[in-house]
């Protein structure tokens, strides 16, 4: 169970917010956005390299499955 | 996207009937098989039965986490706008639902069993970190719009999630992943533990209590 509670706190440590409504942990600064699924399902290495991911202007959403492109407007409309 | 929110609210209401009609279906049909089991159990063994039909925000809630045997589907909470027409609280399998909390917990496998035999054909659905509880749903006479789904709990698990939903889901639906986070997980499982631990022992007591008596 150790290392569950990692993840949070790698999260936290890296800057991101859980979002209730959503149930995703957002970088507002980093536009990035983990799913609680996908924290669930991938490892603490996996979660930090994934963190430190250079990605482009724009919304990247780490999901396990990759969100629909209307869903992705619609979450960029609300994460802001 | 409120739009399909009010369209499902609509859709809750024009169900609720349906939903109430298999609910007392269900719970008569659970009782009336359980019934010797029930008969059967010693003075500090319980078997309790519930009912309830679904809040509408929770119903539309579920739908959208788009939870499907025990996984949720609908990672980012969304409903997708492209596809608002295809969202129907029917999707659902619990919206009215019959729970059966057993104490001790070893007398869960025989409960389903029981059940199981009266509804051969309903389709299991893990509920995910719980082993020890079954849930299984389908059809029955009452409805063909609305499926109901029977819970077979140990009571003190049971009994926490209904701690949990007073305190956190009831007031507040948005929080039921609340849960799901690492920290949480790890926080719920030593509650389990700590339950598991309470029940061991005291049905240890109770065992060399008898033996004494004999």
């Amino acid at each position: 169970m150790r290392r569950l509670a990692t993840k949070d706190q790698i999260l936290e440590d890296a800057g991101y917010r859980y979002s209730f409504d959503r149930a995703v942990y957002v970088n507002r600064h980093a536009r990035k956005a983990f799913s609680i699924e996908f924290v669930e399902d991938h490892t603490d290495e996996q979660i930090k390299a994934r963190i430190d991911e250079h990605t482009g202007n724009g919304w990247k959403f780490y999901f396990n499955s990759d969100p629909s492109d209307s869903v992705k407007c619609e979450l960029e409309r609300v994460l802001g | 996207m409120a739009a399909v929110e009010d369209r499902l609210r609509a859709e809750y209401f024009e169900l609720l009937p349906d939903m109430r009609r298999v609910v007392e279906e269900l719970e008569a049909e659970v009782r009336h098989c359980l019934l010797p089991m029930s008969r059967g159990l010693e003075r500090h063994e319980q078997l309790v039965v519930k009912s309830r039909v679904k809040e509408c925000e929770s119903a539309i809630d579920a739908l959208r986490r788009d939870l499907h045997e025990g996984r949720t589907f609908g990672e980012g909470r969304t409903f997708d706008p492209e596809k608002a027409d295809s969202y129907t609280l029917k999707n659902l399998t619990d919206l009215a639902g019959v729970r059966v909390l057993l104490f001790p917990r070893n007398h869960v496998a025989q409960a389903n069993e029981e059940l199981r035999g009266r509804f051969p054909s309903w389709i299991l659905d893990p509920i995910r970190g719980y082993d020890e509880a079954k849930a299984y749903y389908g059809y029955c006479e009452a409805s063909e719009l609305v499926r109901g789904e029977i819970q077979i709990v140990p009571m003190l698990t049971g009994l926490f999630w209904e701690v949990e939903h007073a305190a956190i889901y009831k007031p507040s639906p948005r929080l039921v992943d609340l849960t799901r986070r690492p920290i949480m997980q790890q926080r719920v499982k030593e509650v389990l533990n700590a339950l598991e631990s309470f029940e061991d022992e005291f049905e240890k007591l109770i065992r060399a209590a008898e033996l004494n008596d004999r």
